[in-house]
């Protein structure tokens, strides 16, 4: 093998950028959905755009979005509501943009046993082995009752304030009309006039605390629903995928400022993360995923995701555990790539934004105007188009992989919530006001 | 005339008021190249005595002259070895010399010093043991580089602050035999303090009692009449060594049961001790000097 | 022999200075010197402590299982000489891989013919062994199934009764009620019936659940042959990911293929550019050519990225607690020789020293983060990690990061207490002759503090540097847990955050590093202690 025929390999194929910066260091949270990134790097997508990527693990979000401001990291795996809640100053301010977004759907709310029970002595439909999906959080309401006439919030668990498993969360609950407690300039917890208490938990420790009692549910990421039932201490009841379908999750993000020194840089990093991204989401004929397993071999590596191999196949290789009798397909609980699912569109940013007014972290009103120039001033269509219409140049992607150049980043409205409200992105004070629970404003 | 002199000095501690006197009316006159030994009991302010000649303390009142210059300070001028070595540990015998040599001799050379230095090593006998510590060493070896430091530094006058009392007998004796030679060698005034009549007898010219704290006082001086060198081995049987060491011996109780007793005023009886067969001319009117005045109040005035 | 001889006192001496006296018998036993005072020793404070030990190992080994906490079961020893096995597999692995990243030439011709053979071999009983795995699997399944089948049946069967039972009890309650509302049965007996059926009702779920428990029990533990074959054929696909791995690092992932392709690509551009229709053309191509001809420049320089490995964070960890500790000592036996000299400065800094000795790590490395973070607006162009990562630097292998700093930082202000309070209470203890000595020679201001002073206060001085190293290392740890800075105490939170079945075995593992390193730095210390204090040591035992 010789260095002619090297040339003709497909990972040098690529035309390479003139990037700013060659030598990277992108930050990540234990979470399988890390993948994008993690495979970038090992399958040398990274590599073929002529990057030389460090990606470290972070102790924690807050940590993640700090090392980033710092500089200390380029670029890191984020948490949707993570950029925007930087860029408007909820929590630490900075101007955050992300042109790729990482993953879909890939939560789940996990309950206790006790809970279950409970949710099962209310709904006789739930009394099953395999109980008819969607579950919603109806059969749950009368126990938060009870409680609250006793005088106690249940306690719930969540990851992050701005993170898509609070919004989700408290989106099951106000569904079926548990108040999961709001957001004020003097409470910063979110348990204003709450019928439960939901607070942030390390996903670590979110099995460990729901089987001492210090939580009764919670919504996290995998492996942590998974692990849960493997120690029979609690029961999944419902994916986020049932409560939004293909709901953005994580995204890649970086400084204003770092994006703004780095053009080219950017354009790279994107076109390695498109890649990646496709890489996971391959599917053979039968329509099994067939790159997911050497995946999960990968991110068990203790450098990166860590956990156990068998644990992370689990949920990544379309199947999940809603008890040990229950195993479902669930082909889309992590998707990477497929439904255009990458692209920044504005309009998951404007629905964060919404569940942030929603709640109280966004304090006052805001103009129609503020959420479209909001979301537009955070995604950055723009640099995944130039990478994606570069890679379609080099072969490496199908224009039909992602939206065609018409495209103005508002997805149609879609009523594919839990609580069959309708979305549409360019309405969004209208949307809010769709809302029984939470703030509501002027349109 | 004299070389040394310490003028009414008193020190003590203490408000005024309820002040605590340690040396009361000290008058001390040494000529040059004189040795002498103060007497006296532990605790009785021979070291604040030997601190007020190094300078290390200052009086309250009175002052402190060698050639009648007035010394505050404390200086190189007076040598003063301590009663316990004050070496420091952490040099090697060499070192510990050469620290008090480069210090008080800055100029000297190189060669010089080296040569300087080994010169006083090996006047005390310790050429082998250059390089070793002092904790390496025995008590005398390490009195006697402390003999050596202070030599090295050809002080005017040489302070030996009791340098032999925590010796055993047999070092004691060959280091006392070493520090005459030296000083036979080598005149120089010296002031010894020390506890040990027999060391006083056989090494001073005068012996001077100090009498008990507080307010503790120098009495009048027994003046050894016994020609040099003297050697301890037929010094027994020196019939001036015996009376007088009788008779500081018998002073000394004196002074140590006037002080049991509390009081200062009641008279101290003098054994009348009859030398042998010795009458110096001059020893005579000494001791009859020294019964008169011991009938009177010793610390009276 | 003579030589034997001749050494036996310097042996000895390094043994007390090293405070390995337990060396000390056996050493004199092989002189032969006093045979039975020395066996005598070696039995009671040689043998007895590594039987006392070992047995503390086989309690651990015992007890260990019996203990199921909410992440597994405590691991056994040899479970956790396993994890250290798969760590120092780890580490070798990256230097395999950084070895195919940087093999150049022949060489790498024949290293990549070798590994692509090994391949085959390897893909060829992986796949045996997944096929047997898959065998296996699913025998075991259906051994679980007819296990599993009785109970279940069991189970819908009570299930079925206990719904009639309900049913029936809610009746006779509905039957009774509608008495109590005519008048002809009193309040009392109904109320005890409700208290009857709620205690039925618990009762009737303590039995599902002794039910449910066993299936749990049964599906929880499958049998151990599946486990096995399971955990072989992860393993070599593991190993089989590994060989394809370094496959990449020897061809399009390897350094020189990388440079030779930049070559390459710059030649033809060279040469299109010769023959360009168009400007615009020759521009483009021209512009290849420089970006080619940097590219492989750069290339040339880049190192593999290697991932951490517990090897390395030790070496991080050692050198971040040695950063800390010199900047401890920098500020804490300067400041501690001044108030050990003036009571006025003691007097100003015992309020402060009082306040702050007590502070929790934790809280100086958020401050730390906070004050010093400042300094670092754009770490990669700071000077300070520009000069410590350099190529040239034989500590860039460190990768120096404002997290580091802030480690070493929180380590020093911690740390410095010991030492402070040491020094100063050395300085002030100092020998009165000793001053006097000083006083007599007339010696200056400095040559007193570094003829007299500071050498006789040096052996409080290092006692307190050695609780202060001891204090860095143990903060050290929690710092760089909560800072992410790369380090031993990383590793664990690392570990933690992974919870692998191996994760608890790698903690311990940790533990043990931890300290181990910890034991050396204080020997370490000791032993410096001893060639500083003059007098014989006893006061460092």
């Amino acid at each position: 093998m010789g260095a002619a025929s090297l040339i003709s390999s497909p990972l040098l194929m690529a035309e390479q950028l003139d990037v700013e910066k060659d030598t990277l260091k992108f930050g990540f949270i234990k979470l399988t959905d890390c993948a994008p990134i993690v495979i970038a790097k090992e399958k040398g997508f990274f590599e073929a755009e002529g990057l030389q990527v460090e990606v470290v693990a972070q102790p924690n979000w807050k940590q993640l979005l700090d090392n980033v401001i710092t500089g200390e990291l380029d670029g890191a795996h984020m948490l949707s509501g993570q950029p925007i809640a930087a860029t408007i100053g909820f929590g630490t301010k900075a101007h955050i943009v992300t042109p790729y977004t990482l993953d879909l759907n890939g939560n789940a709310i996990t309950v206790s046993n006790a809970i279950w029970e409970g949710m099962q002595e209310n709904d006789e439909a739930l009394q099953s082995d395999t109980p008819p999906h969607p579950i919603t959080a109806d059969s749950l309401k009368p126990m938060v009752v009870e409680a609250k006439e006793d005088g106690q919030k249940l306690p719930m668990g969540m990851v992050f304030p701005v993170s898509t498993h609070n919004y989700e969360f408290r989106y099951w609950l106000a569904a079926a009309g548990i108040h999961p407690g709001m957001y004020t300039s003097t409470d910063l917890k979110g348990f204003t006039d709450g019928d439960i208490e939901l607070s942030t938990t390390p996903p670590p420790q979110m099995p460990a605390t729901l089987e001492s009692g210090k939580n009764v549910a919670y919504c996290v990421g995998e492996p942590w629903n998974q692990q849960a039932v493997t120690k029979g201490i609690g029961v999944p009841v419902v994916t986020n995928y049932d409560i939004w379908k293909n709901n953005p999750e994580k995204v890649f993000g970086v400084t204003k400022q770092w994006a703004d020194e780095n053009p080219l840089t950017l354009i790279a990093v994107t076109k390695a993360l498109i890649k990646a991204g496709k890489w996971l989401d391959e599917t053979s004929a039968d329509g099994s995923l067939v790159n997911r397993e050497e995946a999960c071999r990968i991110l068990s590596q203790p450098n990166y995701v860590g956990a156990d191999f068998d644990v992370i196949k689990n949920s990544m290789t379309g199947f999940f555990y809603f008890q040990k009798t229950d195993k479902r397909p669930m082909p889309d609980f992590n998707v990477f790539f497929k439904y255009n699912g990458t692209y920044p569109h504005y309009s998951d940013g404007v629905w964060f934004l919404t569940q942030m007014r929603r709640w109280g972290q966004i304090t006052e009103a805001k103009s129609e105007a503020w959420y479209h120039e909001t979301a537009k001033s955070v995604y950055l269509p723009d640099v995944y188009r130039k990478a994606a219409d570069m890679l379609v140049a080099e072969g490496a992607l199908a224009a039909s992989d992602y939206p065609s150049a018409e495209y103005d980043g508002y997805k149609p409205a879609t009523a594919d919530f839990i609580d069959g409200v309708s979305f549409d992105g360019k309405q969004a004070i209208k949307y809010l006001n769709s809302h029984k629970i939470g703030n509501k404003d002027p349109e | 005339m004299s070389f040394l002199e310490i003028d009414n000095v008193n020190v003590g501690f203490g408000p005024v008021g309820s002040r605590t006197e340690v040396l009361e009316n000290i008058n001390l006159s040494v000529k040059e190249k004189e040795f002498v030994a103060v007497i006296g009991f532990s605790g009785s302010g021979k070291s604040t005595l030997m601190n007020l000649l190094a300078g290390l303390q200052l009086p309250d009142q009175g002052e402190v002259r060698i050639n009648g210059e007035v010394k505050s300070k404390p200086g190189p001028d007076r040598g003063i070895m301590f009663q316990n070595y004050s070496l420091l540990p952490w040099l090697s015998v060499f070192e510990n010399i050469e620290l008090a040599v480069k210090a008080v001799f800055p100029k000297m050379s190189k060669s010089e010093l080296e040569e300087h230095i080994m010169r006083y090593i090996g006047m005390v006998k310790l050429t082998p043991a250059r390089d070793k510590k002092p904790h390496e060493l025995s008590g005398g070896m390490r009195q006697r580089v402390s003999l050596a430091r202070t030599l090295s530094l050809k002080p005017e006058v040489l302070l030996l602050d009791e340098p032999l009392s925590a010796l055993d007998a047999l070092t004691r004796s060959e280091l006392q035999d070493e520090i005459l030679k030296i000083w036979d060698e080598d005149k120089r005034t010296v002031v010894m303090i020390t506890n040990d009549v027999d060391e006083a007898v056989l090494m001073a010219d005068r012996i001077i009692p100090l009498t008990m704290s507080p307010a503790a006082t120098l009495s009048d001086d027994f003046v050894v009449n016994m020609p040099r060198p003297r050697d301890r081995h037929t010094l027994n049987d020196h019939p001036e060594f015996m009376r007088l060491k009788s008779e500081i011996t018998s002073y000394m109780m004196g002074i140590n049961q006037e002080s049991k007793e509390g009081t200062k005023d009641k008279l101290v009886p003098m054994p009348k001790v009859t030398p042998k067969d010795f009458d110096p001319p001059s020893a005579a009117p000494k001791f009859s000097h020294l019964q008169e005045k011991s009938m009177s109040p010793t610390s009276g005035s | 022999m003579k030589l034997l001889s001749k050494i036996k006192y310097p042996l000895l001496k390094l043994i007390d200075i090293s405070g390995f006296k337990v060396l000390d018998p056996p050493v004199r036993l092989m002189y032969g010197e006093e045979p039975e005072k020395q066996v005598r020793d070696i039995l009671r404070y040689m043998l007895l402590p590594i039987v006392f030990v070992l047995a503390c190992v086989v309690v651990w080994n015992v007890a260990g299982p019996k203990h199921k906490t909410k992440s597994g079961e405590v691991p056994t020893p040899s479970k956790v000489w396993t994890a250290a096995q798969d760590s120092t597999r780890f580490k070798n692995r990256e230097n395999e891989k950084q070895a195919a990243f940087l093999v150049e030439g022949e060489v790498r011709e024949q290293e990549l013919a070798r590994v692509k053979a090994e391949l085959l071999k390897l893909e060829e009983s992986a796949a045996n062994l997944k096929a047997q795995s898959a065998e296996v699997t699913l025998k075991g399944q259906s051994e679980m199934d007819a296990k599993i089948l009785p109970v279940k049946t069991r189970l819908d069967e009570l299930k079925a009764t206990l719904k009639l039972a309900k049913a029936a009890r809610k009746e006779e309650l509905v039957a009774l009620a509608d008495k109590v509302s005519q008048g002809s049965a009193s309040g009392e007996s109904l109320i005890a019936l409700v208290e009857q059926d709620a205690a039925e009702y618990e009762k009737e779920k303590a039995r599902l659940k002794s039910i449910n428990d066993e299936l749990d029990a049964i599906r929880d533990n499958p049998p151990a042959a599946v486990k096995k074959a399971q955990l072989d054929s992860n393993k070599i696909a593991d190993e089989v990911q590994h060989y394809k791995k370094r496959i990449d690092y020897l061809t399009t992932g390897n350094r020189s293929m990388k440079v030779e392709s930049a070559k390459e690509k710059e030649l033809t551009a060279a040469a299109a550019l010769k023959t360009s229709a168009t400007g615009a053309d020759a521009l483009k191509q021209a512009k290849a050519v420089v970006s080619n001809r940097k590219k492989a420049t750069s290339t040339l320089e880049q190192e593999y990225p290697r991932a951490a490995t517990i090897y390395w964070q030790t070496w991080r960890s050692v050198a971040t607690v040695f950063v800390g500790f010199v900047l401890a000592a920098a500020v804490a036996i300067p400041l501690g020789i001044m108030c050990g000299l003036n009571r006025i400065v003691m007097a100003c800094l015992t309020p402060i020293i009082s306040i702050f000795r007590p502070v929790s790590p934790v809280v100086w490395l958020l401050i730390f983060q906070i004050v010093i973070g400042a300094f670092f607006p754009d770490p990669d162009e700071h000077p300070l990690f520009r000069f410590m990562n350099h190529d040239n630097n034989p500590l860039a292998f460190l990768k120096t990061n404002p997290a580091m700093i802030f480690s070493a930082c929180t380590v020093a202000m911690c740390a410095l207490w010991p030492a402070l309070v040491n020094t100063a209470l050395g300085v002030s203890a100092i020998d009165k002759d000793h001053l006097n000595v000083a006083k007599v020679l007339r010696l200056g201001f400095w040559s007193r503090l570094f003829k007299i002073i500071i050498p006789s206060s040096l052996p409080l001085m290092f006692a307190g540097l050695r609780i202060s190293l001891g204090v860095g290392w143990m903060v050290l740890i929690a710092a760089e847990a909560l800072s992410s800075s790369d380090g031993l105490g990383k590793f664990v939170w690392d570990e933690y955050q992974n919870g692998s079945s191996q994760s608890f075995a790698n903690i311990i593992l940790a533990c043990f590093v931890v300290g181990i390193i910890g034991f050396a730095l204080d020997r370490f210390m000791i032993v410096l202690q001893r060639m500083v204090s003059f007098d014989d040591g006893s006061s460092t035992a």
